[in-house]
Order: C-alpha cells, then structure tokens, then sequence
C-alpha cells in the first residue's frame, strides 16, 4: 500500500462488484404472460409471468413435476414435438408473439438454441456434429472458421483440434457437453437454453460448465433448468422458483412461486415455500 | 465363521443345473451334426463337378460340358433388381411408419398389422399372386422382370420389419438434438436417421435377399423354364439357380445328380458370402449408443 | 476453475483494503486535527465515519450474498471469514478515530502539554504503520509479517500505560486535569486501534494456518 492517500472510490468498487444493471436499464429479452402447458388435456404448468433479460443467467429451480423442462422447452418451440402439448398464454420474444400463426420453428430455432441434460453429440466425426447446424441452415461459408470458432466459445478447441475428424463419441462425457454446446453455438444463436446440462456429469466437469456459463453470458442470454440448487446460486443472476400445486383429483401442477436476483432469493426468499425449499425443509 | 459354514449345504440346485446344460449340449450337438451331415454329403458328392464349366457353360444334355451360366447370371440379375425394388419401398414404408404416421389413426394401425402378417405368407402365395397379376393381369409375360418384382414382394415385409428396427434403435435424444439446432423434419431423417440407421438396414436388406435367391416356388409360377441354355435378359425368358438345381435333380443320369449337388455347392457359397457380408457389415458399425 | 467465486473473494478483498485506505485517512485526520487543534477538521472526520459504514455494510452484504450462494469450503471459507472479522475490525478503528476527533472538539481550547503531545504523535505513527503491515499481511498471506503486529504493539501498551503516569504528574490546574483525563481516553483509543490490528494478524495467521490462536495472553 502506498503513502499517498487514495481518493474515495465508489465508482471502482461498483463497477468491480459487477452488479446487475438497475431494472430500468435491463433489456428483456423474452416477456412471458398468463403461460400454461398442458398435455393432452392435463395442465403441467399455468399462469407463468416473467421476464427473461439479455446477458443475464436466469435459473429455473424447484422440485421434480413443477414443469421447469416443460417451461424451457416452450422457448424454442419444443413442445411442438410432443403430440398433445398445447401452450396457453403468450411469449413475446423482443416484442414479437413467439406463438404466432406464422412463426416458423425453424427460424425460432436458430436463434434459441438448446443444450440437453444428456450430453448427445451425433454419432458422426468431432467436425461434422458442430458443422451439422450450419449445414442444414444454410451457413455453409468459412465452415471451417465457424468450427473452430464455435470450439474455442465452448473452451474445447485446444483438446480437439488435432482430431477434429475423430468420432464425437471417443470424448469422455463433459468434453461431449461442451461439444454439444459448440454444435449449438454454431450456429450463432442470441439463447441458449440448457435443460439440466451438468446432470449427468462428475463435479469438475460441472464445474467447467459453470465455468463457460459465466464467460457466455457476455455474450448471450442464457436460461437454465437445475435441479441442484447450488448451482443456481452459484451461476445464476436472476432466479425462477417453481413449485406443485395438488389440484382436484390429486392433479399435480406446476406454479412459478418466487422470480428475483439470485442473492435475495438465497438469502431473504419472500415467499415461505422458497424458504422452505432452498434451506433443503422439503423438496 | 469358518470355512466349513461357507460350504453349500446341500447341492441343492447342482442336479438340476447340470442335467440343463447337458440339454443345451445336445440341442447344440443335434444342430451341428444335422448342418454338418448335410453340407458334408452335397460337398462330398458334388465338388467333381466344381470348376469353370460348371460356372461359364450353358446347360446341355452331357453333363461333362453342363454349366450353369445362365442360372447363375440370372440369380445375380435377379438379385440386382431386388435391392434396386425393395431397399427404396421398404426403407419409405419403415420411414413412414416411425417418422411420420399417427398411430391413433385406425389406416396406420391396419398397415403395421398387415405388415406383420405378410411376412409369414408362404412364397407361393406369392408365385400365384404375381402369375394372376403380373403374368398375365398386366401380360407382363413370364420375364425376369415378374420374377424380380415377385421375390421383392417375398422379402418387402422383412426389409420393412429390419428397417424399423434400425429406425427406432436411432436414440429420440439424436432427432432431439437435431430439430434443436433448427433442422426440418426431413433434414433431421435425411442427415440424421438415416445414417445411422443404414448398418441395421444394409443387414436387414442382406439377410432378406439371400433368402430370397433360395425361393423356388414363387419362380417356378412365374414362369423360370426349367431349360434355358442362352443368357438371361431381363424381359425374357429366365431360369434360376434352384430351379436348374431342381432341373438337375429330375434327371435320370446319375451324373446329373451330381451336378446338382455342385450347383448346391455353388447356391451356397454365394449364400454364405452374401451372409458373411451382412455379418461383417453389422459389427462393423456395431454402434454403442 | 470457478470463476465466479473467485471473482466475488477478489472483489471483497479490494474492498478490504479500500476500507483500510479510508481507516488511514480518518486516523491522520484525527490525529491532525488534535495537534492542530482544529475543531473543524475534527467535524469532516466525524463525517467522513459514513464513508467506513457505507464501506463496512456493502462488504458485510457481499459476504452474505457469498456465502449463501458459493457455499465455499476450506480455505475459500477461511477467507471470507477472515473478511468478515477483519471488517468489523477496521469498521471499530474508524469509530475510535471518531472518538478522538470528538475528543479533540471537547479539548482544543485548552493548551496542550507538548511532551504528552509527542508521545501520541509516535503512538499514531505507530498505529497507522500497524495498520499497514496488518492489511499487507492479510493480502500477501503472509504469517510473519502478521506475528510481527505483537512487537509492534508493544510500544503502543507502553506508552499507554506512561501516558496515565504523565497525567498524574501534570498537575492540579483544572483545566489541564480535564484535558488530561480527555487525553487518557485518547490514549486508550490509540491502544485499541494497535489491538485491533494484532486482531488482523490473528486473522490472517487463522487464514494461513486453519488454527485460531491469540498472538499473546490479553492480560495486558
């Protein structure tokens, strides 16, 4: 420490806490209203209301059955691939109904892009899974550019760019992940949905994951589902809590309970089920 | 606790283990003595007549100069003609049916029971099939053409069946991840399924034309001449390799019985070359998912 | 490997340290005004204790955040305490500071006796030298450098202790005697703030080691 005293620096402080931006100065990027789920018939989530903001990490927590995979997957469109499913409500995605008549899935698709709980690279060369999405949409200039671009965003191009014609099965199960994610970064989507990504793998391999969550954000808006609590707490900016509620007949239906930034919902939840479910009371 | 009270206390389950795998041993023993017996008697009585001639002559009257040429060239035609039918409509009705039909619809429900049931009618239901339609319904006439769209009809169950299979063992978590990345259905089957569906494909496809080459009856009522001594065209008359087996067989001379053994030998091995082929083919690509 | 937790104990950290930049400025501050004897300087020194606070609660805030999100383990977990004892410690140095310079609004018309005046004067260097060795030991993890705050703080104790002795001696002029008891308690402020930076130390050796111990025996 040096002699000469420091002027008072407020200004340094905030800017190194990184603190969220003010709610005025959050842009959103998905505006969810009045949204339920049901399947053939049967409500598995209902009168959803939030906002999903741009470069922020936004968690999904609760118990099994709340509906959190069921809500992600309405951000890209992938109910539509589950018969019976039927949305209720709206999803404005910048401004734009993401339900709307002529709202092609495809087009949905690349700009949402989505990460699965088991990792599931295709059974065809380390090259060929990334370069799969560009293929298909058309973004067949500079492959190879996009490629290695898509790897070094996923932190794995120092340990695959010697075989990048190797089988993407041969890669042990968090390189397969952070695969899954270059084949999803790709195609330069502005979301990226994960569905439980670290579930299935060891705790170092989890921990890179989170890892890469906290360098994408800069760059893109990012929803998670967790099961782990923890891991929402420790990636999240903004947290969704989900819980069951028992319907007549013993139906079983997901709520959205609590939505804030992370550390209030950690430290003073305001609603006494989030309390109950972070301090592990039940669950 | 000592060693005596880790013994078995009784052989309990000892006699009864041992008297089922003597069974195992003598099923296995009646399978391999029976094949073996078999392939032992043709090869010990037809490998005289095993050579060139056999293979590059047409049949005559001698059987020192005999051949069977045009009855190999034609299985080979016909074996051609029936990848080129029953791959492209099995793997479109296998497709189909995985990817695209509704199963609460009542039609998609018939079609899957049908195909079940095809594929156990005898090939002579086939045979009588094709001469009423093929032969003389649309007087195709008795041609090679018949007999290659006949068979197809034989093994199209079976292909349908084995490209299913390969289909649905395709895991939900690969179509999942393609539609995630923006694909369209068909991209998603074209670039995706499909692909890795061929080995189970190819296997099935194999498998089902090498039982097909074997057929006999449905070949015989489509017209095969038992006697064809020019080379097979595909509008024209034909003959196969088990009918001029059959032919062979019918003869008084001794020596023709010999020859039917060697063509026998001949069937067999492009049997069982067309058979170590799907073999090899499925390990191969053997795929741990 | 977690970036984030990383990032948080950095940045609690420079607050830290940030907060024992501010402490210094008070402590000089304080000092200055009673040599000085400078009602004036004394009051931005009371007001400027809003700067240590809002320091003091913004730090307190992020270690809660902290802990309830990174659930850190080891000497991750060690570290975040120590912040959080060290904070407050730093938070008690500005409040005696304040003392003083109250201390100083109640005594300055009275003239000083210039050899008691001394005396503080190496106490308060002595002080602010505890205090940086405290808080670079603290950021270095370095042991020695922090069992060395017990010598340094002996010369404090002493003069502490002379100090009473010199009021005693001064003399039975009224004024001189309320200022003398006024300056006793000035004195015992200095003492505390060189104890509470020993405190630093036991932290940072508790950071280092895993073992909580005092330096010495707090007979004294």
């Amino acid at each position: 420490m040096s002699d000469t005293i420091p002027g008072v620096s407020m200004d340094r402080l905030v800017a190194r806490q990184q603190q969220l931006p003010e709610p005025s100065q959050r842009d959103v990027v998905f505006d969810v209203d009045d949204l339920g789920v049901s399947y053939s018939g049967k409500p598995a989530l209902k009168d959803v209301n939030l906002e999903i903001y741009r470069n922020f990490v936004t968690a999904f927590i609760g118990p099994s059955g709340c509906g959190k995979s069921t809500f992600i997957r309405c951000f890209n469109h992938m109910n539509a691939l589950i018969p019976g499913a039927k949305i209720h409500g709206t999803i404005h995605y910048h401004g734009a109904d993401l339900y709307g008549s002529e709202v092609d899935p495809v087009e949905v698709r690349k700009r949402i892009g989505m990460v699965f709980q088991k990792p599931n690279p295709f059974p065809k060369s380390i090259y060929d899974n990334v370069a799969f999405g560009p293929r298909v949409l058309g973004m067949t200039d500079d492959l190879d550019g996009r490629v290695e671009r898509a790897l070094e965003h996923a932190a794995l191009w120092d340990e695959v760019k010697d075989r990048l014609k190797a089988s993407a099965l041969s890669l042990s199960g968090g390189q397969q992940q952070r695969l899954c994610i270059a084949r999803c970064l790709a195609v330069e989507p502005e979301v990226i949905l994960m569905d439980e990504p670290a579930s299935a793998l060891d705790p170092i391999a989890t921990t890179r994951i989170e890892d890469l969550m906290h360098a994408l954000k800069k760059d893109y808006t990012i929803v998670v589902v967790t099961h782990n609590m923890q891991q929402a707490a420790r990636v999240a900016d903004m947290t969704a809590f989900f819980s069951v509620e028992r319907g007549e007949e013993g139906h079983r239906t997901g709520v959205l309970v609590e939505y804030d930034a992370t550390p209030k919902i950690f430290t003073q939840p305001s609603d006494s089920r989030t309390e109950d479910y972070v301090t592990g009371r039940f669950g | 606790m000592s060693v005596t009270t880790l013994r078995a206390e009784r052989p309990r389950g000892r006699t009864s283990s041992a008297v089922f795998k003597a069974f195992l041993y003598v099923s296995i023993g009646v399978g391999i003595a029976t094949l073996g017996t078999l392939l032992i008697t043709v090869v010990a009585k037809g490998w005289k007549y095993v050579d060139l001639v056999l293979l590059l002559e047409p049949p005559s009257a001698d059987p020192q100069i005999a051949g069977a040429r045009p009855a190999i060239l034609a299985t080979i035609y016909l074996g051609l003609l029936l990848i080129a039918f029953s791959v492209p409509i099995g793997v479109g009705t296998a497709i189909y049916m995985e990817e695209y039909a509704n199963r609460d619809r009542w039609y998609n429900r018939l079609l899957e029971v049908n195909i079940q049931n095809l594929a156990a009618v005898p090939s002579i239901v086939y045979g009588i099939l094709g001469l009423a339609f093929l032969v003389r319904g649309i007087g195709l006439g008795r041609v090679l053409l018949a007999g290659a769209m006949i068979l197809t009809l034989v093994v199209l169950p079976t292909v349908i069946i084995a490209a299913r299979e390969a289909i649905r063992a395709v895991p939900d978590s690969i179509r999942q991840g393609a539609y995630a990345l923006g694909a369209t259905k068909w991209q998603v089957i074209w670039r995706q399924v499909l692909p890795a569906a061929t080995p189970g494909i190819a296997t099935g496809s194999i498998l089902a034309l090498s039982r097909a080459l074997g057929e006999t009856a449905p070949l015989l009522l489509v017209g095969a001449l038992t006697y064809v001594s020019f080379d097979p065209t595909i509008l024209g008359d034909f003959t196969a390799l088990p009918v001029q087996i059959y032919q062979w067989v019918a003869r008084p001379q001794e020596d023709f019985r010999v020859l039917a053994a060697s063509g026998i030998i001949v069937l067999l091995a492009i049997l069982l070359t067309l058979n170590a082929f799907a073999i090899w083919i499925r390990n191969r690509y053997q795929r741990k998912w | 490997m977690r970036i984030g937790l990383q990032e948080e104990l950095d940045t609690l950290q420079a607050s830290l340290m940030e907060e024992g930049d501010l402490v210094l400025r008070a402590l000089r501050g304080s000092f200055e005004a009673l040599e000085q004897r400078d009602p004036e300087l004394a009051d931005e020194v009371i007001a400027f204790d809003d700067e240590v606070d809002k320091r003091y609660r913004s730090i307190e805030e992020g270690i809660e955040s902290l802990l309830a999100r990174q659930t850190p383990v080891a000497g991750d977990l060690r570290q975040v305490l120590a912040l959080l004892h060290n904070n407050l410690h730093l938070e008690r140095m500005a409040d005696y500071c304040v003392t003083i310079a109250k201390l100083t609004k109640l005594a300055y018309g009275i003239a000083p006796d210039a050899k008691l005046m001394e005396s503080f004067d190496e106490m308060a260097s002595r002080a602010e030298h505890m205090i940086k060795v405290a808080l670079d030991a603290f950021a270095q993890r370095d042991l020695e450098g922090a069992e060395s705050l017990v010598e340094l703080d002996e010369l404090i104790d002493r003069a502490n202790r002379r100090a009473v002795q010199h009021v005693l001696a001064l003399g039975s002029n009224p004024e001189l005697r309320e200022w003398g008891l006024r300056m006793i308690v000035v004195s015992r402020c200095l003492e505390r703030i060189g104890d509470h930076a020993v405190d630093i130390g036991e932290q940072t050796a508790y950071l280092v080691t895993g073992e909580f111990r005092e330096f010495t025996d707090a007979s004294h």
